[in-house]
């Protein structure tokens, strides 16, 4: 995990404060305020000028993972981040990015806005955990913009979920692009709100989204996925929900929006329950039925 | 030392509300191995079910013993850990779970494994074959360190070859062992190669009969079939 050694983190930063920026060879890294200031071309990105949050620029190949680490171990601390990751054409990199608290009870609102600029040829394998506490409050909303022949592979993965989660990302695939999303939740007590969104702009684009969602102990989840295909490209959404307790509840709304004749896209969605049988066969095997529930929603997350 | 492991007294099983097993006693020593024959829909694989505590099944009345100990009420998991183990006939299953990561939880001792090597990385069940599904079965069941192993239809959907690889398993890992096996079988194949102690037959949710001589009884049923058991004059009595 990305924490276990923070001084090869290249940014990061606990509640407000910067802890540490790494900066190496063929990456720049800098707060989203300095690079507002340092870097007038970050500005179109940003949008406005932000107030905290990472700019990393990978402008050269390296051979190690990017990794950022954001934290709130303090109560009631309100981030209000924007963050911009920019890959320069023909790099190819893998990014490990953790947002969490520290403890269970710091009622922490994690607000997140981010940008990931894929140019032209290049590749970002982007894995993003979340682990937060029960009464935090956390909203990301990522887009990713993918340049011609680049490729994207998402793996989110929330197993400690908040109060309430809003999670939203919008990926924009241009020509012969390519976008493989995998969100894994695991919903504990928790209200998610997802929306994810693959926009197919260019010919030969590619867009997958895959879907694990779990719900316990009176969750409420809902997923809205849509893909809209506005140029011959394919498209596929699979969304699968697992219920563990009576009180918990999944709705799942995959959209196809088809704008051009050559674009082929689809959907499948499906919520169950545990298998009733594969619990008995489990506890059979010596596992209590708590042990056994956890192997099997384990094993869900993982299908 | 209680002389018997497994004891069930009178038992009476639901299952879909509907009653299966209608008073059902039955008796195993240590060591032994034993077999219960009956034609499909005998309530064989319930009462296994139910001996292991499936919760599936609804005890109506009735008591089993294990080693003395009253177990009815226990979870299948505490009765695993007295040593109570099932090979199921159609194990169910399990996505996203290698074998090997199951082991890793309910392993109680190491075992060689030379047959099912190439399933330990597979998801439990997943798109097994019958004969991939018993060895995966054998596997899990040997590493529980079990007293008991009720091994339930345990040559039904294998070739000739499969029942004697997996017969030969159960004889070396098991028999020789003096671990205690109940065969559940509905046509005897197996029995040839594993030559139970005792054989019973059941019919319609009840135990009909007791016999030393699996072959007599083998016999009897092919010349009779299982509809005649009540009348059969070798076995009655």
């Amino acid at each position: 995990m990305v924490t276990k050694n923070v001084e090869n983190v290249h940014f990061w930063q606990v509640n407000h404060k910067i802890k540490n920026i790494l900066e190496v060879r063929g990456i720049t890294v800098l707060s989203s305020p300095k690079a507002w200031q340092e870097l007038k071309w970050t500005r179109k990105f940003f949008e406005k000028e932000p107030k905290e949050g990472y700019f990393v620029w990978v402008r050269k190949q390296i051979d190690f993972p990017l990794t950022t680490c954001i934290s709130i171990a303090s109560p009631k601390i309100f981030q209000n981040l924007t963050n911009l990751l920019v890959i320069e054409k023909g790099i190819k990199t893998r990014a490990n990015v953790l947002c969490n608290a520290t403890q269970n009870q710091l009622c922490g609102t994690h607000k997140a806005k981010g940008k990931l600029i894929l140019k032209e040829n290049s590749y970002l394998e982007y894995n993003h955990f979340h682990k937060w506490g029960k009464k935090d409050l956390v909203s990301p909303d990522y887009e990713f913009i993918l340049k011609e022949n680049s490729h994207l592979i998402y793996n989110y993965k929330s197993l400690f979920s908040p109060k309430t989660l809003n999670l939203k990302t919008t990926i924009y695939n241009n020509k012969e692009s390519s976008s493989n999303l995998n969100f894994i939740i695991s919903a504990l007590n928790s209200k998610i709100e997802l929306k994810d969104t693959v926009f197919l702009k260019g010919k030969n684009s590619r867009g997958i989204i895959k879907l694990r969602l779990v719900g316990k102990e009176n969750s409420q989840i809902r997923a809205k996925t849509a893909i809209f295909a506005r140029a011959p490209g394919r498209g596929h959404l699979d969304c699968q929900g697992l219920l563990i307790d009576k009180g918990s509840k999944i709705s799942l709304i995959p959209e196809l929006f088809c704008e051009h004749k050559e674009a082929q896209i689809t959907h499948e969605a499906s919520i169950g329950k545990i298998d009733e049988e594969a619990l008995g066969y489990l506890r059979m095997r010596g596992l209590t039925e708590k042990e056994a529930i956890d192997l099997m929603v384990t094993g869900f997350l993982k299908t | 030392m209680n002389k018997f492991l497994l004891k069930i007294q009178n038992l009476i099983v639901k299952g879909n509300e509907k009653e299966i097993l209608k008073g059902i006693n039955f008796q195993m020593e240590r060591g032994e191995v034993r077999a219960i024959l009956g034609p499909n829909a005998s309530g064989k694989s319930t009462l296994a079910h139910a001996i292991l505590g499936n919760p599936k099944y609804k005890i109506i009345k009735g008591k089993i013993f294990f080693e003395g100990e009253k177990i009815t009420n226990f979870p299948p998991e505490k009765r695993v850990d007295l040593g109570i183990t099932l090979v199921w006939q159609s194990p169910p299953a399990i996505k996203g779970v290698k074998l090997s990561q199951l082991l890793g939880k309910i392993s109680r001792k190491k075992i060689k494994i030379k047959e099912g090597k190439e399933l330990l990385e597979r998801e439990i069940n997943l798109d097994f074959s019958g004969g991939e599904k018993k060895v995966s079965e054998l596997i899990q069941v040997l590493s529980l360190k079990p007293k008991l192993v009720i091994l339930d239809e345990i040559d039904s959907g294998l070739d000739i070859k499969k029942v004697e690889m997996v017969a030969e398993t159960i004889k070396k890992e098991l028999v020789d062992k003096k671990v205690s096996v109940l065969i559940i079988t509905h046509w005897g194949q197996i029995l040839g190669y594993l030559k139970p102690d005792f054989v019973n037959v059941m019919i319609n949710g009840e135990i009909i009969c007791q016999e030393k001589d699996y072959k007599k009884v083998l016999k009897t049923i092919k010349k009779y079939g299982y509809e005649k058991c009540r009348e059969c004059p070798f076995l009655a009595g």
